[in-house]
């Protein structure tokens, strides 16, 4: 839980800030350690040396540390913000390829109405007047078992064969 | 006290990272979900070859139709698959 927080408010920080907290708490190491090891002229360095010496060596290992973790931060981050760009681009060619298809089968559907449409008008208007039509239509009803084969297939059920 | 353990637990989370991108498979139109309609059967007692052949062309119309959504279908998965996999 406390981790999550933390990583939560690592990535509310700005990069700059916390390059700026990071190279300080190393810098800060890298000075108290040197100071603790080599500075013998400061009163206070000299009296407390073992714990200016603990102090420096804390911070500088706890410095590399945070640089360490805020190298692979932003290298997570660069990489984040790749995949983000990646995402974007691939989301709006996805938009674009659902408008192309739609507006495609629209077309190829109004297309294909009206050419069926087309088709029954043109029974209605010209093949009902068609004398060898009219004379087949008088003489020759359709039997049954053609329309219960039809309707058949139309539904893809089996035929009820009558005996 | 509190702060103090709170600063170690974020040390301990220096190397932690959340990656928080998922990428989600997109939608397919709804013109597309659609179901193929049933034929038309022939209903009727005295049935003539007008209706007969009225009925085999709207059958073919309903037909072309829904082969065209199963065209589109099969165009919409290869080009999505192929946006998708780019991304990986």
């Amino acid at each position: 839980m406390q981790i999550n927080i933390c990583m939560w408010i690592l990535h509310l920080l700005p990069d700059s800030l916390i390059t700026w907290i990071v190279n300080l708490i190393l810098i800060a190491g890298a000075v108290v350690t040197a100071a603790g090891f080599f500075v013998r002229f400061i009163p206070f360095v000299n009296t407390y040396r073992i714990p200016v010496q603990i102090a420096g060596i804390l911070l500088l290992t706890t410095g590399v540390y945070f640089q360490g973790g805020y190298t692979t931060e932003m290298a997570w981050r660069e990489r984040v913000a790749e995949v983000e760009a990646k995402l974007a681009a691939a989301e709006t060619r996805s938009a674009e390829v659902n408008t192309e298809i739609v507006t495609r089968v629209v077309t190829k559907t109004k297309l294909v109405t009206q050419r069926g449409d087309d088709i029954i008008r043109y029974v209605d208007r010209e093949v009902v007047k068609n004398q060898e039509v009219i004379k087949f239509v008088e003489n020759c009803p359709i039997p049954e078992i053609i329309i219960n084969t039809h309707n058949a297939a139309a539904l893809n059920r089996p035929i009820e064969e009558k005996k | 006290m509190k702060i103090a353990l709170l600063g170690i637990v974020c040390l301990l989370s220096a190397c932690s990272t959340a990656v928080p991108l998922t990428q989600s498979f997109p939608e397919a139109p709804t013109m597309l979900m659609e179901k193929c309609p049933e034929l038309k059967t022939i209903v009727g007692e005295k049935v003539t070859i007008i209706e007969f052949t009225k009925t085999v062309s709207e059958n073919y119309t309903t037909y072309y139709q829904c082969a065209g959504r199963n065209e589109a279908w099969i165009d919409w998965y290869n080009q999505q698959k192929k946006i998708w996999e780019d991304v990986q």
